[in-house]
C-alpha cells in the first residue's frame, strides 16, 4: 500500500488563536503536497478522532500527522489499529512556550510541521523479527534457595525449567541450617528451614530437569533462543535465564585481626550453623560455651574488606544468639555491634533477642586475644570506655557475603575481563577514610556467554550483578538474563524468595515478547530492530563495542550481526556507525538528518538564528513539555528534535545542522557518571564522548567549537531548561551567524 | 538474698538479679539505649549517669557504681521518660526499686538519716494539707538540718526546682489542700491507733 | 488440580510505584489488567518525592517511562478516583466492586487549563501535603497521568462551578456527576495500596502542631521539589527565610512501641538525602542527624559513607526527648547524646521529623495480615505488593510488585 500522509491540524486549546492555521495548511499543501489536509476545533474530541478514522478506513490516508498537543498526551485518543501516527507538538512546545500571534512562534510551528511531514516520508511500519522457533523453557543457574524458588515458581506459571547446580546436592549454602530468620508474623521465633521441603518439591517436579555436578560451558544466542551447553556435554534450547548463584561467606582467614585462626573457638557464623545443625554447640574442650560474643560487621562495612553492608548478618546473629540463649538460659550471649540493622518488621526480632537476655554492646571490637579464655577488647561507646570482654568460651564472627558472580573454580578469561570491573564507584571520591579498592571478582564466567563483548554478566559495583535503576531493579545490561538473590545484592531469605519470583516474571515476560518480535523494557512492544547494510559496513566494530546490551556480535569475517531479541532499541549502534549503515524501519540517521534539514533557515540578515536542540525523549523532552505546561517562555529560535536516546545521536546530525546553517547545536541528555541516569546505560556518556571528537570537524569547517554544546538535563528541569536555552541563544548570538547560512 | 557482685565487666549476674528482683526489671532487657529517658528527665543534668547509662552499667555488671549513683535518688517521678520510652521500660519504678536495693545492701547509709528527715517533712505535709506540697516539703526537709545548711541546699538545687516547676511536679504559691482536712486527720489518727495496736513501728 | 480460572483479568489496587509496576509487569507478560487508583492521577507517594536515594535522581524519570509503557499497552486499563469496596471469591474467580467518585471532569478534557483560569476559590493542595493551595479546578501536578483536570467537590454545586463549566470549550465539565460503581470479575487481585506517613501530631513531645518550623520528611520532599510550594527553596515556614541549620530526627514514630513498633527502613536514607538537599542549597549549612541506629543496608552503605564524608553533617546517636519553642521562636531540640552523655538543648532553623510509614488500606476481604496491618502471604487471597507488605524502599517495592505480578500470572494461567 502506498504511503499517504495526511495533515490534521487542531485549533483547540488556543492553537487556533495563537497560530495562523491557514499558513500551516499552506505548508502541508504547497511544500509537501499532502493529499489530505484537515483542521478541526478539537481533534482529540470524538468528532475529530472520527474524522481521522474515517480517512484511514477509506484509505485516503495511511499515515496521519497530527499537529496538536504533545505526543505524550492523548496517546489513547490518537491510536488507530494498524496505523502509525506522527505528532507535531504545537501546543506544549509552541504556543505554551512562546507568545501567541508572534512571527517567530508561527515560524516555529511551521518548522515543527515540516519536521513531522519529513519524518513521515522516512517512516516505515516495522516488520517484527520472528525467525525460527522460540523456546519457552527457563534455565535457572544455581540450586540454592533463590534457584529452587525460581524453578518452582516458573513451573507454576506453566514453564519447564532446566536447573543447573554446580555441586552434587540441591539446597545451597543454607541447606543444613536448623532454623532461619523469621519472615512470618509475629517475627519473634527462629523459623524452620524451608529448604528441605523446597528441595523435595523441586526434585519431585517432572517439569524441572535438574542437572547436578554441572556448570554452563556455553551460552549462545539470544532471548527466546539461547543455546546452552552444559559440562556434561548436553545441549539445550532455553528462552530466558535466571542467574541464582547466591553468595559465599567472606574469607575469614583475612580476619586475623578479629582472632580468626588464633583459636578453634573463634568461628564464623557459618561455622556456628554447622555446630547448631549437629545439635550440640561445643568449644574445643567439648563443653557447651557459657559465654559467647558475636562480632558484627566482621569484614563488612570495612574499606579494607567488604565496603558494603551484608544486610543479613545482624538478623542471623540475633537468630543464633536466641538459639544459644534458649538452649541454656544461663549462657551469657553478647552481640558487639556498631549499628543494629533490623529493618522493617525485623525490629521485632531484635526485641525478641533482647527478651531472651542477649546483651548488645555498641562499639568496635578492636582486638580478640587468646589467653585464659578469649577476650574481645571493645571500644564500648555507650559506657564510654574500652572494655575487655571475657573470658569468653566462644567468639562468633558475623562474616559478610560475597556474591558468586563468577565461578571461582574456573580459570579466569582474558577476553571480556573488563566486564568484571565496577561500572560505577558509589563511594565518596573525596573521602580518604573510606576509599575501598575496587572489587573485581576473580575466576571464570558462569554463563560463558558467547557474546562479542565477553563471557560475563557486567558488574555494577562490588562484584554484584545488579541493576543501577531504582525504578527498574531487573534491568541489567544483558537482555533475557535476570540475576536474583544475593548474587544481585546482599539480601535475606524472605527477600530472596521475592526476588526469585520477580526474576521469573521478567524471564517469562521476555520469552513472550521475544516470540512476538517485540522489545522489552523500556521501549516495551517496539517491533523495530536495527538492520545493518553490510555493503557499506567498514567493519569498524563501533556498533559491536558500544551496544550497551551486547546485542551485536561479529561474524568470522568481522561483520556485525544483530541478535534482535537482545536489542533494546536505543539506537546507540546507529549513533555510533560512521557510515550510517545501521537503521531501524521507523528510526534512522537519514530520517533524523532529513528532519534537521527540513527546517527553514532564514538568512543572516533576518537576524533569526536557528538552534538545533537534540533532546532525549525520556527526560529532556518531557521537561520541555512541562515547561510549556507551566507556561515558562523561552526563545522561539530553537528547533527541538527528540531522539530515543542521545546514544543514537550520530555526528552526521551535527554536521548537517551546521552545514545547513544552524547557528548552534545543543544536546540535552541524562546525567552520565557514577549516578548515571540514562535508561540505556551509556547513551549520554557516548554522546559526550562523540562530541569530544567533533572539535576537529568544526575546525575543518572553520567553525567555532562553542557552536556545539551539551546540557545535562533531568526531567525535573522544566524551570531550568528555558533559562539554559535563553542563555545559549545569547551565547550563539555573540558568536555571530553561521557562515554556512544560505550556502 | 543479696545481689551478686560481678567480678568482671559484663558478667551478667547482677543484671539478671535486677531483671528478676526489681519492679519492671524484665522490661529493662528491652532498653535499646536511645537516650530518650535521660533527655526527658527534668533534672537530667543533675544526674551523674542518667537512667539510660545506668541501665547499660547494670548490664555491664557495675553494681557498686549503679547502687551508689545519684541517678536512682534524683528521680522526681514526672514519668516523662516512661511515657516517651519507645520500649515501654517503666524507668521510674526501676529507679525507685534500685534505691530501695541500695539501702538494703548498705550502699545508701549516708542517705539514711537524710531520708528519715525527709520522711518526717513528707508526713507533715500529708497530714496537714492532705497533699504533698513539693516546695514546702523540700523547704522543711532542707531546713531540718539547720538554717545555713538549708539555704545552701536550696541554692544548690535551684535548677532542679525550676525544672520541676516546668514539668508541673512542683507549684509555687499557696499549698493546695484536700477537701475535709478534718476528716483526713481523723483517718490518720485511726491509722495510727491501728498500727499501735499491731505493735508495729511508725 | 485446581479448577480453571473463570477470569484471566488481573486487578491491581493502588496506583503508586508498586501498583504501576505490578500492573505493567503483568500486562507486558500478556495479561489483561485493570489498575485502580484512589486519587486523580497515578504515581502515589513517589510522584511527590523530589529525588531518590542514593542516585539523587528524580522519581518522575521512572514514572515517565512507566506512563509511556501504560500508554502503549492496550491490555492495561486505568481507573482513577476509584476504590475497591468489596472483594469476594478466590484465585481464578474473584468478584470485586469498584466505586468511582466524581471528578466532575470528563475524559474529553484536553488539559488546556481554561477552567483553572476562571476558578476563583482555592483548596488545599493535596499533592503538596497541604503546604499550599490550588485553584478549585486544578491539574494534580505537571506530570499527572492521566493528564486531566479535577474539580474540587466544594465548588461543584456553586455559581463558581457554573462559570468553570461555561469556560470549558470542549464541554468536559459535568457538575452533576455522581459516584458510580461497577463489578469486575477477575482471576487475581494484587493489593498495592502502599503507605501513609505516620501522623506527626501523635508525637506530642515534638510539637509538630504548635511549631511552624517542625515539619515532616514528606513535607521536606515538597519543599525541596522544583514544582513544590517554595519552588525548591528550603525555607522556614514561620518567616520564609532559608533554613541553614537543620535537624533531622530519625525514628519519629518508628521503632517505638507507643507508635509504630517496626522500623520503617527508608527514613535513615531519606534523611541523608534531605541532608544533601540542604547542603546543596547552602554551602555553609549545618545539618544534624539524630538517630538510634543508622540503617543503610546493603549497597546503600555507600550513600551513608558519602554523607559521612561531609564535615558539615553531624551525627548524634540520640533519640531526642522533646522539642521546645526557643526564646527567638526557633525550635529547640532537647535530649541526651548517648555517646558523650551530654544533655543538650540545641536551637534550629528547621526540624524535620522522619516519620515512618504505615499501611494505608486494608483489603475488603479476609486477608492474612500481621499485627501492624501489612499483608502477608497470599495463598487463597489477594496478593500483597510493595509497601502494603511491609516497609520497603522503591527498589524493593518494585521487586515485590514484580513478584506479585508472577503470582497473578500463575493464578490466571492455571
Amino acid at each position: 500500500m502506498d504511503k499517504k500522509t495526511g495533515a490534521y491540524l487542531c485549533q483547540g486549546c488556543g492553537l487556533g488563536d495563537a497560530l495562523d492555521i491557514a499558513a500551516l495548511e499552506k505548508v502541508a499543501k504547497a511544500e509537501f503536497k499532502l493529499p489530505v489536509i484537515k483542521t478541526h476545533a478539537c481533534l482529540c474530541g470524538d468528532e475529530g478522532v472520527a474524522l481521522i478514522k474515517a480517512d484511514l478506513e477509506a484509505g485516503a490516508v495511511t499515515l496521519p500527522v497530527i499537529g496538536a498537543c504533545s505526543p505524550r498526551v492523548m496517546t489513547d485518543r490518537f491510536q488507530f489499529p494498524n496505523a502509525q501516527v506522527l505528532r507535531a507538538n504545537l501546543r506544549e512546545q509552541v504556543i505554551w512556550s512562546h507568545p501567541a500571534g508572534d512571527e517567530d512562534t508561527q515560524m516555529l510551528a511551521e518548522d515543527m510541521l515540516r519536521m513531522a511531514f519529513t519524518q513521515a516520508t522516512k517512516l516505515n511500519a516495522p516488520t517484527p523479527w520472528k525467525e525460527g522457533e522460540f523456546a519457552t523453557t527457563l534455565l535457572v543457574v544455581g540450586g540454592g534457595y533463590a534457584g529452587l524458588t525460581a524453578a518452582n515458581e516458573a513451573v507454576k506459571a506453566g514453564h519447564d525449567v532446566l536447573l543447573v547446580e554446580k555441586s552434587a546436592q540441591l539446597g545451597g549454602s543454607a541447606r543444613g541450617w536448623t532454623k532461619v530468620v523469621p519472615s512470618d508474623p509475629p517475627y519473634r521465633e527462629p523459623q524452620d528451614n524451608p529448604l528441605p521441603a523446597l528441595v523435595a518439591k523441586v526434585e519431585a517436579n517432572k517439569a524441572i530437569r535438574v542437572a547436578r555436578n554441572a556448570t554452563v560451558t556455553k551460552t549462545a544466542g539470544m532471548p527466546g533462543k539461547f543455546q546452552i551447553e552444559l559440562s556434561d556435554g548436553s545441549t539445550h534450547l532455553v528462552g530466558a535465564i535466571v542467574l541464582a548463584t547466591g553468595s559465599r561467606p567472606y574469607d575469614a582467614t583475612k580476619l586475623g585481626h578479629l582472632g580468626y585462626g588464633a583459636s578453634p573457638d573463634v568461628i564464623t557464623n557459618v561455622e556456628l550453623e554447622i555446630k547448631l545443625a549437629s545439635g550440640k554447640v561445643t568449644t574445643k574442650n567439648g563443653q557447651a560455651p557459657k559465654t559467647v560474643a558475636f562480632i558484627q560487621c566482621a569484614g563488612s562495612r570495612d574499606p579494607a574488606h567488604l565496603p558494603y553492608c551484608s544486610s543479613v548478618c545482624c538478623s542471623v546473629s540475633l537468630k543464633q544468639a536466641i538459639q544459644l540463649a534458649k538452649a541454656d538460659p544461663q549462657t551469657m550471649v553478647y552481640i558487639v555491634y556498631e549499628e543494629m540493622r533490623t529493618p522493617g518488621q525485623a525490629e521485632e526480632f531484635y526485641r525478641a533477642a533482647q527478651d531472651a537476655g542477649v546483651i548488645f554492646m555498641k562499639g568496635k571490637a578492636n582486638k580478640v586475644a587468646n589467653g585464659a579464655g578469649l577476650t574481645v577488647t571493645v571500644a564500648d561507646e555507650l559506657l564510654g570506655q574500652e572494655v575487655p570482654l571475657g573470658p569468653l568460651d566462644l567468639v562468633v564472627l558475623a562474616t559478610g557475603m560475597v556474591p558468586n558472580s563468577t565461578d571461582v573454580d574456573a580459570p579466569a578469561q582474558e577476553y571480556g575481563a573488563e566486564l568484571l570491573n565496577p561500572d560505577i564507584n558509589p563511594y565518596p571520591a573525596a573521602d580518604e577514610s573510606y576509599k575501598p579498592a575496587p572489587i573485581v571478582p576473580t575466576g571464570g564466567p558462569i554463563l560463558n556467554l558467547q557474546y562479542r563483548q565477553g563471557p560475563h554478566l557486567p558488574m555494577l559495583a562490588d562484584g554484584f550483578a545488579d541493576s543501577h535503576y531504582i525504578c527498574f531493579p531487573y534491568e541489567t545490561r544483558r537482555t533475557g538474563i535476570y540475576a536474583c538473590g544475593p548474587v544481585r545484592r546482599p539480601m535475606d531469605m524472605a527477600e530472596t524468595a521475592d526476588d526469585a519470583r520477580g526474576a521469573v516474571l521478567k524471564a517469562i515476560q521476555v520469552i513472550a515478547n521475544a516470540a512476538e518480535g517485540a522489545s522489552v523494557h523500556p521501549r516495551v512492544g517496539d517491533l523495530s530492530y536495527p538492520k545493518i547494510g553490510l555493503s557499506a559496513c567498514t567493519k569498524c566494530r563501533r556498533c559491536t563495542v558500544e551496544c550497551p546490551f551486547g546485542a551485536i556480535d561479529e561474524t568470522e569475517q568481522d561483520y556485525p550481526v544483530v541478535n534482535p531479541t537482545r536489542c533494546r532499541r536505543c539506537g546507540t549502534c546507529m549513533g555510533a556507525c560512521p557510515v550510517r549503515t545501521i537503521a531501524f524501519d521507523n528510526y534512522s540517521v537519514d530520517m533524523l538528518s532529513s528532519m534537521v534539514k527540513a527546517v527553514n533557515i532564514p538568512d543572516e540578515f533576518d537576524e533569526k538564528p536557528r538552534i538545533l536542540v537534540i533532546a532525549c525523549e525520556n527526560d529532556a523532552y518531557p521537561a520541555l513539555d512541562m515547561a510549556g505546561i507551566a507556561r515558562h517562555q523561552y526563545s522561539a529560535f530553537v528547533r527541538i528534535l527528540p531522539v530515543r536516546c542521545l546514544g543514537s545521536m550520530n555526528l552526521l546530525l551535527i554536521n548537517d545542522a551546521l552545514s545547513g546553517g544552524y547557528d548552534g547545536v545543543v544536546l540535552m541528555g541524562c546525567k552520565p557518571g557514577d549516578d548515571y541516569q540514562c535508561h540505556f546505560v551509556k547513551g549520554s556518556a557516548m554522546a559526550k564522548e562523540r562530541l569530544s571528537k567533533i572539535a576537529e570537524t568544526l575546525k575543518s569547517m572553520q567553525l567555532e567549537p562553542e557552536r556545539v554544546t551539551m546540557v545535562e538535563a533531568s526531567i525535573a528541569d522544566s524551570a531550568r531548561l528555558p533559562k539554559v536555552i535563553d542563555e545559549l541563544v545569547a551565547t550563539f548570538d555573540t558568536i555571530g551567524p553561521n557562515p554556512f547560512k544560505g550556502l | 538474698m543479696t545481689a551478686p557482685t560481678p567480678s568482671r565487666t559484663y558478667d551478667l549476674s547482677f543484671a539478671r538479679y535486677v531483671y528478676d528482683h526489681i519492679d519492671g526489671g524484665q522490661r529493662l532487657k528491652l532498653c535499646m539505649q536511645c537516650g530518650a529517658c535521660s533527655g526527658s528527665c527534668p533534672i537530667g543534668t543533675q544526674m551523674d549517669h542518667g537512667p539510660r547509662k545506668l541501665f547499660m552499667m547494670i548490664r555491664a555488671g557495675m553494681k557498686e557504681a549503679v547502687l551508689t549513683s545519684n541517678t536512682i535518688w534524683n528521680c522526681v517521678s514526672c514519668y516523662n521518660c516512661v511515657v516517651r520510652c519507645p520500649r515501654q521500660v517503666p524507668i521510674t519504678y526501676i529507679l525507685h526499686d534500685l534505691s530501695a536495693l541500695a539501702i538494703e545492701e548498705g550502699y545508701a547509709e549516708a542517705k539514711k538519716a537524710d531520708n528519715a528527715r525527709f520522711a518526717k517533712a513528707f508526713w507533715w505535709s500529708a497530714t496537714v494539707f492532705g497533699r504533698t506540697d513539693e516546695r514546702l516539703v523540700t523547704a522543711r526537709y532542707y531546713f531540718s538540718s539547720g538554717l545555713g545548711e538549708g539555704i545552701k541546699k536550696g541554692m544548690a538545687n535551684q535548677a532542679i526546682a525550676l525544672a520541676m516547676v516546668k514539668t508541673k511536679r512542683m507549684h509555687l504559691g499557696m499549698p493546695h489542700k484536700v477537701k475535709g482536712v478534718g476528716e483526713l486527720k481523723a483517718i490518720v489518727a485511726k491509722a495510727a491507733e491501728i498500727q499501735a495496736r499491731h505493735g508495729k513501728e511508725g | 488440580m485446581n479448577p480453571k480460572p473463570q477470569s484471566q483479568t488481573v486487578l491491581v489496587v493502588g496506583g503508586g510505584i508498586g501498583g504501576i509496576s505490578a500492573a505493567l509487569e503483568a500486562a507486558e507478560t500478556g495479561c489483561e489488567v485493570v489498575l485502580i487508583e484512589k486519587g486523580p492521577s497515578l504515581g502515589g507517594r513517589v510522584a511527590a518525592l523530589n529525588r531518590y536515594f542514593p542516585k539523587m535522581c528524580h522519581p518522575t524519570c521512572g514514572l515517565e517511562i512507566n506512563f509511556q509503557r501504560i500508554k502503549r499497552n492496550p491490555r492495561l486499563k486505568v481507573f482513577t478516583m476509584s476504590e475497591v469496596t468489596a472483594i469476594t471469591g478466590g484465585p481464578g474467580n474473584f468478584k470485586a466492586t469498584i466505586v468511582t467518585r466524581p471528578r466532575y471532569v470528563k475524559p474529553n478534557c484536553t488539559a488546556c487549563g481554561d477552567c483553572a483560569k476562571v476558578a476563583t476559590s482555592e483548596v488545599a493542595d493535596a499533592f503538596n501535603y497541604g503546604l499550599g493551595t490550588v485553584k478549585a479546578a486544578y491539574l494534580p501536578h505537571a506530570m499527572a497521568f492521566p493528564m486531566r483536570y479535577v474539580l474540587a467537590p466544594e465548588v461543584a454545586g456553586t455559581p463558581e462551578g457554573q462559570s468553570i463549566k461555561a469556560a470549558c470549550k470542549v464541554g468536559a465539565i459535568d457538575l452533576d456527576e455522581q459516584p458510580t460503581h461497577f463489578d469486575l470479575s477477575v482471576g487475581a487481585v494484587i493489593w498495592a495500596t502502599g503507605w501513609q506517613p505516620y501522623p506527626a501530631t501523635n508525637l506530642t513531645a515534638y510539637r509538630y502542631d504548635a511549631l511552624a518550623d517542625v515539619i515532616t520528611n514528606v513535607e521536606m520532599e515538597r519543599l525541596a521539589a522544583h514544582d513544590g510550594p517554595t519552588k525548591g527553596q528550603i525555607l522556614r515556614r514561620s518567616d520564609g527565610t532559608p533554613a541553614k541549620k537543620v535537624a533531622l530526627i530519625q525514628c519519629a514514630g518508628s521503632r517505638d512501641l507507643n507508635h509504630l513498633p517496626y522500623c520503617s527502613r527508608i527514613c535513615c536514607l531519606a534523611s541523608m538525602k534531605h541532608a544533601l538537599y540542604v547542603r546543596e542549597q547552602h554551602p555553609d549549612a549545618q545539618v544534624d542527624i539524630y538517630y538510634i541506629d543508622i540503617r543503610a543496608h546493603d549497597k546503600l552503605e555507600a550513600f551513608y559513607r558519602k554523607l559521612k564524608a561531609d564535615g558539615q553533617v553531624r551525627w548524634l546517636k540520640s533519640k531526642p526527648a522533646r522539642i521546645e519553642p526557643g526564646a527567638d521562636g526557633r525550635p529547640v531540640v532537647c535530649g541526651e547524646n548517648t555517646l558523650t552523655r551530654e544533655v543538650y538543648a540545641e536551637p534550629y532553623d528547621l526540624v524535620v521529623l522522619a516519620t515512618g510509614m504505615q499501611p494505608s488500606a486494608k483489603p475488603p476481604m479476609e486477608t492474612a495480615m500481621d499485627d501492624y496491618g501489612f499483608v502477608v502471604g497470599h495463598e487463597g487471597g489477594v496478593i500483597g505488593a510493595g509497601v502494603a507488605t511491609g516497609p520497603l524502599d522503591v527498589s524493593m517495592s518494585v521487586q515485590s510488585a514484580t513478584a506479585a505480578a508472577l503470582g497473578a500470572v500463575q493464578a490466571v494461567r492455571r
